[in-house]
């Protein structure tokens, strides 16, 4: 037989093999339920991942657009800023000049040097003193907390790593969940544990938790990690595994936090402790 | 012509023994006997793959409707077999012999290769039934030791039938 006629016959006893075994699965998601159940769970993952794929192509062809909407968007926010400063009388709002954002001040930082492999690890950043550092400010990146700026330098700054056996972070589970301290597991270079969480609250695998805004450190609602299996504590409270979102060995660029109104809460706790 | 006429009524008969089986042999939750894939296995060589599949997807759809609940399940399991009959013939027993439209047995073929073509029918028959009946329902372990017992079993009670259709050149005349 000639070599089309070979492709042909393939290509048609496919088609009459796929036919037949889909009648097959017809009658069988007719005649039993569990298989019904099942083949509808995978033609409903299927159709997610189809229309997954077809919508992931859709909107990259449609960034032009995209791109143009964003940028009309901006012009009108300018507008709107415009008219703010206007109405108001103000060059530009004192607070964005200062990078400062719901009470805390942004900072850009490099990771000059990063440890990684030890119980006490730690990073040393390259701004200091000079650019604005404080101690006690937080160091995050996109991802979630990197540390706690320990010490600081002229031009450089010292930050004890999240990946600290004694550091903890108030963290919450969703953005109005329980709050726990998170600390890390000591073992691998992703887990994290959220420690005292009250038993009665049922707590569901696969949840985002976020920074608690309790330790005046981190603002709220930065996403840390994802919650995993919970064990009960002293038969009072939950220890709750977590995945962390950071990749500690590719941290590079990092924003120091810092409270601005730290002073005013600490002279209001001395004078509630007084 | 005869040896045609046998041939149809051994399958028939054979069938109906699968029937049987399915009805009366409580085998348990890890074995699953079946010589559906050996009767497939031994039909006519020459026969084009899509006549194939149509005679296996009758046959299963009779033990379906005749033996067990779901119907449809020996239909999906079975079609695969059918579909690879022709393509492990030629591999196992080589292109002159698949060509030629010559029958094989384990006399003129040895043990071994007839041995390899059930134990490929079976696996492919098991593994669509036992993925399909199990309905995601249960653990892969439990899959896995109901595969490799109904495998033997499958093994063991397709000798017999596959020596009993290809002795006596059944399967030359069937055309």
């Amino acid at each position: 037989m000639s070599r089309g006629g070979n492709i042909f016959r393939i290509i048609f006893n496919a088609a009459v093999f796929i036919l037949l075994e889909a009648a097959a699965l017809v009658m069988l998601k007719h005649d039993g339920p569990m298989q019904d159940i099942w083949l509808s769970k995978g033609i409903h993952a299927f159709q997610g991942a189809v229309w997954g794929g077809t919508e992931s192509i859709r909107d990259y062809f449609s960034l032009r657009k995209q791109n143009a909407a964003l940028a009309e968007e901006n012009y009108r926010l300018r507008n709107v800023i415009r008219e703010y400063c206007a109405s108001t009388g103000k060059e530009i709002a004192e607070d964005s000049a200062r990078n400062v954002v719901g009470g805390f001040r942004y900072l850009h930082a490099e990771a000059v040097k990063v440890s990684n492999n030890k119980q006490h690890n730690y990073l040393i950043l390259d701004k200091g003193s000079e650019d604005g550092i404080e101690k006690l400010s937080g160091v995050i990146t996109e991802n979630g907390v990197a540390g706690i700026i320990d010490a600081v330098g002229k031009h450089y700054s010292y930050a004890r790593s999240f990946k600290n056996t004694g550091m903890t972070v108030s963290a919450r589970i969703g953005k109005e969940g329980p709050a726990g301290e998170l600390i890390w597991n000591g073992v691998t270079s992703n887990g994290a544990i959220l420690k005292e969480i009250p038993q009665h609250i049922h707590i569901n695998e696969g949840d985002t938790v976020y920074t608690s805004g309790f330790s005046s450190i981190f603002p709220a609602d930065i996403p840390l990690g994802i919650t995993g299996e919970a064990s009960v504590v002293n038969g009072s409270t939950y220890d709750v595994k977590v995945t962390l979102f950071s990749d500690f060995s590719a941290i590079r660029y990092v924003t120091v936090v810092n409270n601005t109104d730290d002073t005013e809460i600490e002279e209001l706790e001395v004078e509630d402790e007084d | 012509m005869k040896t045609s006429q046998n041939f149809t009524l051994m399958y028939i008969l054979l069938l109906t023994g699968q029937i049987l089986i399915c009805n009366f042999i409580n085998s348990g939750p890890y074995v699953m006997l079946s010589i559906l894939p050996a009767i497939v296995l031994c039909l006519p060589p020459g026969i084009p793959a899509i006549v194939l599949m149509l005679i296996a997807a009758v046959s299963g759809l009779a033990v379906d409707w005749l033996a067990e609940g779901v119907i449809g399940l020996n239909m999906a399991a079975l079609v695969p077999v059918a579909f690879v009959r022709n393509i492990l013939v030629r591999l196992l027993f080589g292109k002159e012999h698949s060509e030629r439209g010559d029958g094989f047995s384990i006399k003129k073929n040895g043990f071994p290769k007839i041995s390899a073509a059930i134990l490929v029918c079976q696996a492919i028959f098991l593994s669509v039934y036992i993925i399909i009946d199990g309905a995601g329902a249960r653990t892969f372990l439990f899959n896995l030791a109901r595969f490799a017992a109904s495998l033997l079993c499958g093994f063991l009670l397709s000798i017999p039938v596959v020596n009993m259709l290809t002795s006596g050149e059944r399967q030359e005349g069937w055309r």
